[in-house]
C-alpha cells in the first residue's frame, strides 16, 4: 500500500467518510504494518463502516463475518460437508470403488466460511470481523492465530497460510471486556461520537439534499442530546443520517417542535427515552432555543 | 516536537524515551507489553516524527487498548515528550518542593520533640529523646495543619504521671499510633479513583515526576465524573443523578451477563438419543446431528451490607446496584448489619428501591452504629442457616473495621467451607490494608476487592460475571 495518510484521507472523504486524524493515523498504520486494526466505540458511530471503505479504496472484495455467541469453526473457517460425505460413502458401497479416508477430506467436500476465504484469496481482501465482543471466550483465543501469523490449522489439510495478507478489520460495541490477548494483536481505534462541527461535514457527505440549516440544526441538536440528556441509548451518527434523510422526504427544511416530536422515533429507539426527553425540564423547547442561539437565521 | 532525554545506559534516544514511555504508562495502571512496545517503534518508522499528534495518534493506537486509559496517556506523553528546558524546569521545582518538604518535616519532628520535652518536667526529657520518628511520621506532622496541632499538644500534656508508673513509654506510643491514624486519613483522601494504579516510584527521577503529576492531575478532574467519585462524597443534589448512573451500568451489565444464560450454540457433544430420533426420517442414517447444550444456571447472591456511620452511604448505592441487575440472578437475600444483623430482603420485593430503602433505614436498628461482623455471621448461622448453601455467592460491603477480629475470621472460615464463594467489597484503599492486620486473617477465606466508586463496582460485577 503506498498511500500517504493525506492520500487515505482523501479517498475516505470521496467516499463520504469523514474521518479525523486520529481514524485516518491509526488505519493507515494498520495498513503499513498488516496488522489486524480493532475499532471500538458506541453502535453507529461508524466502525463497520471504515471496512466497506477500505474495499472501495483498494478495489476490492469485503468479506464479512458477523459475529454471534455461540459461533463456532464450522460457522467461521470451515465445515465438512457431512451430508455430502455420506452419500459419497453410500455411492462408494454401492459401486464397490476403492474409497479411501483422503478422498472424502478434500476440497469438494470443503465448505468454505468467511475466515477460510479469506485466507485463501489470490488477491489482497478486506475481512470484517463484526462486533467481536459478542463471542465467547473460546472462539476469542480462536482468533489469536489468525490475528497474529494470518494463518490457520485445519487438521486435515494442515496449516494454511495466507496468499495475501488480507485487511483485517474487528469491531466491538464494547459490551464485553475483549482479553490482553487479542488486544495486543491488534492496533487499537476508539471512535467517539463526533463534534458539532464533523456531524454537520459527515450530513452534508450522506444527505447533501437536506440544506445547510437543517444539517445544522440537526448536528446541533443530536449534540445536544448526547450531551445535556439522560438519555439510555444516546442517538448515533446513523441515526442522525437517518433523520436528516426523514425531515428532507417530508419536506421540512427547518427543525419546529412539531417536526421534532413526529421525528423522535427515529432519533430516539427507546420507549423510556421518549418519556424521560418529554418529561424533562428542558424537553423538546430546551433543544429549540439551544439551535436558536446556535445557528443562526437564513 | 520536545524531545525528553531519560538516563537508561548506552542506549539510543529514541529507545529509551520509548522504553521510558511504556514504564510510565505501566505505572499508571495501563498494560503496556514489550511486544507493544516494539509495535510501537516500528510504528514511528511510518510516521512523520516532526508531526506531534501524529505520533501521539500513532502512539496511542499501539500502546492504549481501551478508551478509558486515554485521558492518562494524553497527560503522560503532554508531560513526557516536552521541551528538554519544560522537564528540566519541572524537574528543578520538584526537586525544590521535595527539599522544602525535608525541611518542613525534620522541622516539625524537632517542634514535636522540643514540645513534649516542655510539656512535662516528669517525662518530658524522656519521650523526647525517646521518640525517634521515622522520616513518615515527621512527614505526617508537618502536615497537619496547625489547629489539630495545638490540639495534641494540649491533649498530651494533660498526661499526668503517678508515683508509681512512668507513663512516657505509654505517651511515646500514643504519639505514634496518632500519627500512623494521621497519616491512614491522608491516604484516604490522597488515593487514587483509579484501580490498579501504582504510585510506587521507578526510581528514575523524570519518569516518577511525570507519574506524580498525571495521577495528580486525574484524581482532580476525575472526582467530577460520578462514576469515579468515591461513594461516600456523593452529595445529597446528586442522588438522583446517581441513580440514573446505577441504572446504566446496572443495564448494560445485565445484558452482558444475559446473554451467557441462553443455549449455548457451541456444538460439541453429539447428542445420541436426539440424533437417532431425528434421523429415523433418513432411514437411520445420521445425515442430521443434534448436539447437547448446557443452560448456565443464575447464581444466588446473598448481600450483607455494613450500615456502620462510616459506611452507611456505600451500602446504600451497593445495594442499589445489585437489586438494578436482579434480572440475572436467581435470587437475592439481602441484609445489613452494624452490631448485629437485620434481615432486609422483604422491602426490596416491591420493586420501588427508593421507597424500600427510606422504610428499611427508618426501620433499622442498626444503622449508624458501630460494626461487630462477628455477631452478625453468628446470627446469620443460627437463625438462616438456611440461606447458607453450595450455590451461593456471599457478598460482604464493608471496610472491615470490625470488633472482635479472630472470631470474624473464624466465622468467616465457617461461612466459606458452606457457599460457593465469599466476595468482600472493601471501601478502604488497598494500599491501606497492610495497615490493617486483620484483613490479611479475613482474605484468607474471600476474595477482596477494593470498592469505592461505581467504576470499581462495574469492574468488580463484570469480572464476576464473565
Amino acid at each position: 500500500m503506498n498511500m500517504s495518510p493525506n492520500e487515505l484521507k482523501e479517498g475516505m472523504e470521496k467516499l463520504g467518510y469523514i474521518s479525523n486524524d486520529e481514524i485516518v493515523i491509526t488505519t493507515y498504520l494498520a495498513l503499513k504494518m498488516e496488522k489486524p486494526l480493532l475499532v471500538e466505540g458506541a453502535p453507529g458511530v461508524g466502525k463497520t463502516e471504515i471496512a466497506k471503505v477500505l474495499s472501495e479504496i483498494f478495489n476490492t472484495d469485503l468479506i464479512r463475518l458477523q459475529c454471534y455467541e455461540g459461533l463456532d469453526e464450522t460457522k467461521s473457517l470451515y465445515e465438512w460437508n457431512y451430508q455430502r460425505q455420506l452419500l459419497k460413502i453410500q455411492l462408494s458401497q454401492n459401486e464397490q470403488c476403492g474409497l479411501q479416508e483422503k478422498d472424502l477430506f478434500s476440497e469438494e467436500f470443503l465448505l468454505e466460511r468467511p475466515l477460510l476465504k479469506a485466507i485463501r484469496a489470490d488477491r489482497k481482501v478486506v475481512l470484517l470481523i463484526d462486533e467481536v465482543d459478542k463471542v465467547d471466550e473460546p472462539f476469542e483465543a480462536f482468533l489469536f492465530e489468525l490475528l497474529s501469523d494470518f494463518q490457520v490449522s485445519i487438521p486435515e489439510l494442515g496449516t494454511l497460510t495466507a496468499r495475501q495478507i488480507p485487511i483485517v478489520v474487528l469491531t466491538s460495541n464494547s459490551e464485553r471486556l475483549l482479553s490482553d490477548g487479542l488486544k495486543r494483536r491488534c492496533i487499537y481505534l476508539y471512535i467517539d461520537y463526533p463534534t458539532v462541527e464533523k456531524e454537520i461535514r459527515i450530513l452534508q457527505a450522506r444527505v447533501p439534499e437536506a440544506g445547510e440549516k437543517l444539517r445544522k440544526q440537526i448536528a446541533y441538536a443530536v449534540n445536544l442530546l448526547r450531551g445535556e440528556y439522560d438519555l439510555n441509548k444516546k442517538p448515533s451518527i446513523a441515526e442522525s443520517i437517518d433523520w436528516a434523510r426523514a425531515l428532507y422526504t417530508l419536506g421540512i427544511g427547518e427543525l419546529s417542535e412539531d417536526a421534532i416530536n413526529n421525528t423522535l422515533n427515529i432519533l430516539l429507539k427507546n420507549r423510556e427515552d421518549h418519556v424521560s426527553l418529554q418529561n424533562s425540564e428542558k424537553g423538546v423547547r430546551g433543544i429549540l432555543e439551544h439551535l436558536h442561539k446556535q445557528v443562526a437565521p437564513q | 516536537m520536545g524531545n525528553g532525554m531519560i538516563m537508561i545506559a548506552d542506549a539510543p534516544p529514541i529507545f529509551s524515551n520509548l522504553a521510558g514511555f511504556a514504564h510510565i504508562l505501566r505505572h499508571l495502571g495501563i498494560r503496556v507489553s514489550t511486544a507493544e512496545t516494539l509495535d510501537a517503534i516500528n510504528a514511528l518508522g511510518y510516521l512523520n516524527l516532526t508531526e506531534r499528534e501524529q505520533v501521539r495518534a500513532g502512539l496511542r493506537a499501539m500502546l492504549v487498548k481501551n478508551y478509558r486509559e486515554h485521558d492518562a496517556f494524553d497527560r503522560a506523553f503532554d508531560l513526557h515528550f516536552a521541551p528538554e528546558e519544560e522537564k528540566q524546569r519541572r524537574l528543578e521545582a520538584r526537586r525544590q518542593y521535595t527539599e522544602e518538604m525535608e525541611r518542613a518535616s525534620d522541622q516539625a519532628g524537632e517542634e514535636l520533640a522540643d514540645t513534649m520535652e516542655a510539656s512535662s518536667e516528669v517525662w518530658g526529657k524522656e519521650v523526647s529523646e525517646s521518640l525517634n520518628l521515622t522520616s513518615e511520621e515527621k512527614e505526617t506532622f508537618a502536615r497537619l495543619p496547625r489547629s489539630k496541632k495545638e490540639r495534641f499538644y494540649e491533649f498530651m500534656k494533660s498526661f499526668q504521671a503517678n508515683p508509681v508508673n512512668n507513663p512516657s513509654d505509654l505517651i511515646v506510643q500514643t504519639i505514634k499510633a496518632s500519627l500512623n491514624y494521621w497519616r491512614y486519613q491522608m491516604l484516604k483522601m490522597n488515593t487514587l479513583q483509579v484501580q490498579d494504579i501504582e504510585r510506587d516510584p521507578t526510581g528514575i527521577e523524570e519518569l516518577d515526576e511525570v507519574i506524580e503529576k498525571v495521577v495528580s492531575d486525574i484524581y482532580d478532574d476525575w472526582d467530577e465524573e460520578l462514576i469515579y467519585r468515591d461513594m461516600k462524597n456523593i452529595e445529597e443534589k446528586d442522588l438522583h443523578r446517581m441513580t440514573v448512573v446505577i441504572r446504566k451500568i446496572a443495564r448494560k451489565l445485565v445484558t452482558r451477563i444475559s446473554r451467557r444464560y441462553r443455549m449455548s450454540k457451541n456444538k460439541k457433544i453429539v447428542d445420541i438419543r436426539h440424533t437417532i430420533r431425528k434421523n429415523i426420517r433418513y432411514g437411520g442414517i445420521p445425515l442430521d446431528l443434534s448436539y447437547k447444550t448446557k443452560r448456565i444456571q443464575k447464581p444466588r447472591l446473598l448481600l450483607i451490607c455494613d450500615v456502620s456511620a462510616s459506611m452507611a452511604q456505600y451500602s446504600r448505592f451497593i445495594m442499589e446496584f445489585i437489586y438494578s441487575i436482579s434480572e440475572v440472578v436467581d435470587e437475592i437475600e439481602s441484609f445489613v448489619f452494624a452490631e448485629d444483623l437485620e434481615y432486609v430482603a422483604p422491602f426490596f420485593k416491591s420493586g420501588n428501591f427508593t421507597r424500600a430503602m427510606s422504610l428499611m433505614v427508618e426501620s433499622s436498628k442498626q444503622w449508624g452504629k458501630s460494626t461487630n461482623l462477628y455477631a452478625a455471621l453468628d446470627t446469620l448461622w443460627r437463625d438462616k442457616r438456611e440461606l447458607l448453601a453450595p450455590n451461593v455467592f456471599t457478598i460482604i460491603v464493608s471496610d472491615g473495621k470490625t470488633l472482635a477480629t479472630e472470631k470474624t475470621a473464624t466465622a468467616l472460615a465457617r461461612t466459606r467451607g458452606v457457599v460457593k464463594d465469599i466476595i468482600w467489597l472493601n471501601t478502604l484503599p488497598r494500599r491501606t490494608w497492610p495497615a490493617q492486620k486483620h484483613l490479611a486473617a479475613f482474605r484468607k477465606y474471600c476474595a477482596m476487592f477494593e470498592c469505592r466508586t461505581l467504576a470499581d463496582l462495574e469492574k468488580i460485577i463484570g469480572r464476576l460475571a464473565a
